[in-house]
């Protein structure tokens, strides 16, 4: 029903021209090329760096295609498409790392970046105070494709506008909608990884990232509320956009807009929160996902995104939050944006808690940090965002496990007489140890007696990390649990962009700070 | 190797050359990156990365596509174009349509000098080297980060126009930790000339906000006097929290709209010896003086003497308000009356908040330009003219334009060259400010 509906309003858009193949097959021949030499010229870098002095090496020679379409209300605003190809050389010389990478991929090339980046090495080596050591890892020859149906390059490119020109128009009909912005942005990496180690990695992976932003406009009183689509990034095909039902998502959306502009702001205070997974997801991110790094544990990001509370002492110890919170790190979960086979160290993607029942347990790693805590395997959490950029650790998928009940959403409600439930993700921020945070959402809905009653509006929880998960008393079943994520968590000097994952059920948690962020300008 | 003028010219002569479709924009940018890392007083990643990036944007029938590619190869180039003029094929009307630019006149842009070109290996590492040493004999902790970038930006559009710039940036942060966590410093600085930029100084500072934050007194929240040291007042201003865009102001969302479809331009929002410019020819700053399709910069106040004089405008919404398009931001936020150092606030304060540092700024009301964050690395208390005591950090919500509104602004300082701790690298110039009200809301255990 939705789809025959979303194909009637598409085809009186544009007419249906399909992107021309052979532009696809110059894409493809243009890889094939380079497919038929990149073990030579990997060949020709780890001998290079061998040569030159270096311990260990690796060479990421990688191609990204990325296409992205912008629209608002009835027009398109841009259509691009970009391919990123390049590689970069890490070397180990001394204990110290040098890295140098050139978008220019030819065998001279690969040769010269390489001695750049053992001279880089060499040179930072004199002054070098802890020489880098790596766990262990056993070499892995490999060939994976991430799990999508439908690749979506290969999809003709109006299908894609009809797709959000639709969204726009379905948005607009509601009175009181006065703008709608709405994007697709599809990623393809094409990774090949070899090590001095001899691993020899092939990795494809499809993301995608549909969004669309609804705002409602009072020009009589000044006031303006936006409301965006609750469903994020994820891992998978063009199937996510024929699956997931958008055009009834843009209708909610659109109403709930409106409604924004009359619901009733809230009355700061300590409330019962109901938060849906399209909300949660982004605290267990912020909360959890980077507080048990380890890098920031032992001080590395010290300079920027910051250390951790969850100090190196603190494994096996800490009580992060009640008893019901398990929390794993998972890089094989299907569609999830931060699955792989391997990292960018050669080791294989692995599942492992981080919380359980209620303790922080464990930590991510990369084959360097592993080492500092005399681990004798890494699990598996280096990466970089581009041939460009240095590997280092990232974030992994982090998520909540669901209850062991079939607990619904309602039967959390329920179980509330005065709160709030929360959905879609808002405003976010949090301390540089991770203590501190404060979030908001997209709507926020009263909760009395039970029972959901009014939307409400400029809500924002402020708590702190240990006490907001040790105020967990329901989570939801695993009909309620719900995968969303990031396409930009920022990270790292020089600063790299990082995609990632988190899942969970609904949950609730008693008695969190509520705060109303409406701001008078009289 | 950065692209020079002459290189430019012939990628995007070849571009343009390749291109059928009815108009073109081109832009080349150019990268010769290099970084060093530190932390745990120790070296940590360290690299370099070169590459060019050539992007495309064809309309045919004012239909638009874009495509870009790092290749370079006249094959990759040929391909770039017919992907753009495809995809331009494969478009509805793109309603914004402006033809591109004829021929502009630039004023010369100055961000560039050539020793900062020839920062060597050697040297670097040893003046990191250096800064670990300080953070050793002081029994502090340093992390930091040390990068050198060299940009060449090229446009050029069927029209006639071409525009060729480069620009060199080197900077230092850096945050020293005391052993046992309970205290933190940072400081950084950059510039387009590796002769302004003193690494020492960076590492003083930093190391000596460590020492002297150790032990902060956690103060309960709510709203007291402050001294936003500058980099405070640039993480504030660059956090996208208030923006001067001009469409979204007349549609209605913005915190310079006002209801009935007006805009605050001509308000007395500000106080009155605020003056909030764009001039990237400031001699301190000296930023990029073209955008990616070659609209010149304009140096322009947006607030003068706390009034909003103007907003900023894309080429698409000045030709629909008939003004000119702003091009590139480069922020300039001056005092009137002259500036007064943070070491007079501080003797002429009776009691206030030094904030030397924000962290994680986010919106959470556009319709007052309000944000949240946290103070980080640095806050003391002051009273009767002396720094007290260090304090423990806070998280605040807070709007901007209030914050900067009448009565609010108590002392302003002298505008020196920041860039946002946040990430951001373009620099702004901004002063220290001493405000009577900012609205703390929770305490923060971080240090």
């Amino acid at each position: 029903m939705v789809r025959r509906e979303f194909l009637k309003v598409a085809s009186t858009a544009v007419g249906a021209v399909a992107l021309a193949p052979w532009v696809l097959e110059r894409e493809a021949a243009a890889a094939a090329e380079v497919d038929a030499v990149k073990s030579a010229f990997a060949e020709a870098a780890l001998t290079r760096a061998k040569v030159l002095g270096a311990s260990y090496a690796d060479i990421r020679i990688n191609r990204y295609r990325s296409e992205a379409i912008v629209t608002r209300e009835r027009q398109v605003q841009n259509v691009a498409r970009n391919q990123d190809f390049g590689f970069g050389v890490r070397v180990l010389v001394n204990g110290t790392w040098g890295f140098a990478a050139s978008s220019i991929v030819t065998a001279d090339e690969v040769r010269r970046v390489t001695a750049v980046a053992v001279d880089i090495a060499r040179a930072n080596s004199m002054f070098q105070r802890k020489r880098v050591r790596l766990a262990p890892v056993e070499a892995a020859v490999a060939n994976w494709k991430s799990a999508f149906d439908k690749d979506p390059f290969d999809v003709p490119l109006d299908d894609k506008i009809h797709f959000l020109l639709a969204l726009n128009d379905t948005a607009l009909k509601t009175s009181g909608v006065s703008f709608v912005n709405s994007s697709l942005r599809w990623v393809n990496e094409q990774r090949f990884l070899a090590t001095s180690d001899g691993s020899r990695i092939e990795q494809y992976l499809i993301r995608g990232d549909p969004q669309f932003t609804v705002t409602a406009v009072s020009r009589e009183t000044g006031d303006f509320q936006t409301r965006r689509s609750l469903s994020g990034p994820q891992a998978r095909g063009y199937e996510y956009i024929e699956k997931f039902p958008w055009q009834a998502e843009a209708t909610k959306a659109a109403e709930e807009a409106v409604e924004k502009l009359k619901a009733k702001s809230v009355e700061p205070g300590r409330y019962d929160l109901v938060i849906h997974p399209s909300n949660l997801w982004l605290t267990i991110h912020e909360s959890a996902g980077h507080s048990t790094e380890l890098d920031r544990a032992l001080g590395w990001e010290a300079d920027y995104a910051g250390t951790s509370f969850l100090t190196p002492d603190k494994a096996g110890k800490l009580r992060f939050g009640s008893s019901l919170v398990n929390i794993v790190a998972d890089r094989v979960q299907p569609t999830g944006l931060a699955t792989v086979a391997y990292d960018d160290d050669g080791v294989p993607a692995q599942r492992w808690y981080l919380v359980k029942d209620g303790i922080f347990v464990d930590w991510q790693t990369s084959r360097e940090l592993a080492s500092l805590i005399d681990r004798k395997k890494s699990y598996g959490c280096t990466n970089a965002d581009s041939w460009r950029s240095v590997p280092f650790a990232r974030m992994p998928n982090v998520s909540l496990e669901p209850g062991a009940q079939d607990t619904s959403l309602d039967d959390l409600v329920g179980g509330v007489e005065k709160g709030i439930l929360i959905y879609g993700d808002g405003s976010w921020s949090i301390d540089q140890q991770r203590y501190n945070f404060q979030f908001g959402g997209q709507t926020f809905w009263e909760i009395s007696n039970g029972k959901v009653a009014g939307m409400m509006r400029d809500v924002a929880y402020q708590s702190r990390s240990t006490d907001f998960w040790g105020a967990c008393d329901g989570l939801g079943g695993r009909s309620t649990y719900e995968l969303s994520g990031s396409f930009v968590d920022g990270k790292g000097e020089p600063g790299q962009v990082g995609v990632v994952s988190h899942g969970c059920p609904v949950a609730r948690f008693r008695q969190i700070n509520v705060l109303n962020t409406s701001v008078s300008m009289t | 190797m950065l692209l020079t003028e002459a290189d430019a010219r012939t990628i995007t002569n070849k571009l343009l050359g390749y291109a059928t479709a009815d108009d073109v924009v081109v832009f080349i940018e150019s990268e010769d990156y290099s970084h060093l890392r530190f932390a745990a007083n120790t070296f940590l990643t360290s690299g370099r990365r070169e590459g060019t990036t050539a992007r495309v944007t064809a309309w045919i029938g004012k239909r638009r596509g874009a495509a870009a590619t790092t290749d370079l190869s006249d094959a990759a180039l040929k391909q770039a174009v017919a992907d753009a003029q495809t995809f331009a094929k494969l478009a509805p009307v793109d309603v914004e349509y402006l033809p591109s630019l004829a021929q502009q006149s630039y004023k010369p842009g100055r961000g560039w000098v050539d020793a900062t070109a020839q920062i060597d290996l050697p040297a670097r590492a040893r003046q990191i080297s250096e800064a670990i040493s300080r953070s050793e004999k002081a029994n502090v902790i340093g992390a930091g980060f040390h990068q050198v970038g060299l940009l060449a930006h090229a446009s050029a559009t069927a029209h006639g126009n071409f525009h060729y710039e480069r620009g060199s940036l080197v900077s230092l942060g850096m945050t020293a930790r005391t052993p046992d966590a309970m205290g933190s410093g940072y400081f950084a600085r950059n510039h387009y000339d590796v002769g302004q930029l003193d690494t020492g100084r960076v590492a003083r500072e930093s190391i000596r906000r460590a020492s002297e934050s150790r032990g902060g007194r956690m103060l309960p929240a709510g709203s007291y006097p402050v001294i936003l040291e500058a980099q405070a007042v640039a993480d504030l201003l660059d956090s996208g929290g208030m923006s001067f865009d001009a469409r979204n102001a007349d549609e209605g969302r913005s915190v310079f709209s006002l209801p009935g479809g007006a805009t605050r331009v001509g308000t007395k929002l500000f106080d009155p010896r605020i003056n909030i410019l764009s001039d990237p020819w400031r001699p301190q700053l000296a930023t990029f003086t073209a955008s990616d399709d070659g609209v010149p910069a304009q140096a322009m106040h947006l607030v003068r003497n706390g009034v909003v004089e103007s907003l900023r405008y894309s080429r698409y919404w000045a030709q629909q308000k008939n003004t000119q398009p702003s091009g590139p931001f480069a922020l300039v936020l001056e005092p009137s009356t002259p500036g007064i150092s943070v070491e007079e606030m501080i003797k002429t304060t009776k009691r206030a908040l030094l904030v030397s540092r924000f962290f994680y700024i986010r919106t959470v009301d556009r319709r007052s330009a309000s944000v949240t964050g946290l103070t980080r690395d640095g806050v003391w208390y002051i009273e009767n003219g002396e720094i007290k005591y260090p304090v423990r950090n806070f998280r605040f919500n807070q709007s901007i334009v209030l914050m900067l509104g009448p009565g609010n602004v108590d002392a302003i300082g002298v505008p020196e060259r920041v860039a946002s701790s946040e990430g951001g690298t373009d620099p702004l110039l901004v002063p220290a400010l001493r405000l009577n009200a900012f609205n703390f809301t929770s305490q923060s255990d971080a240090i």
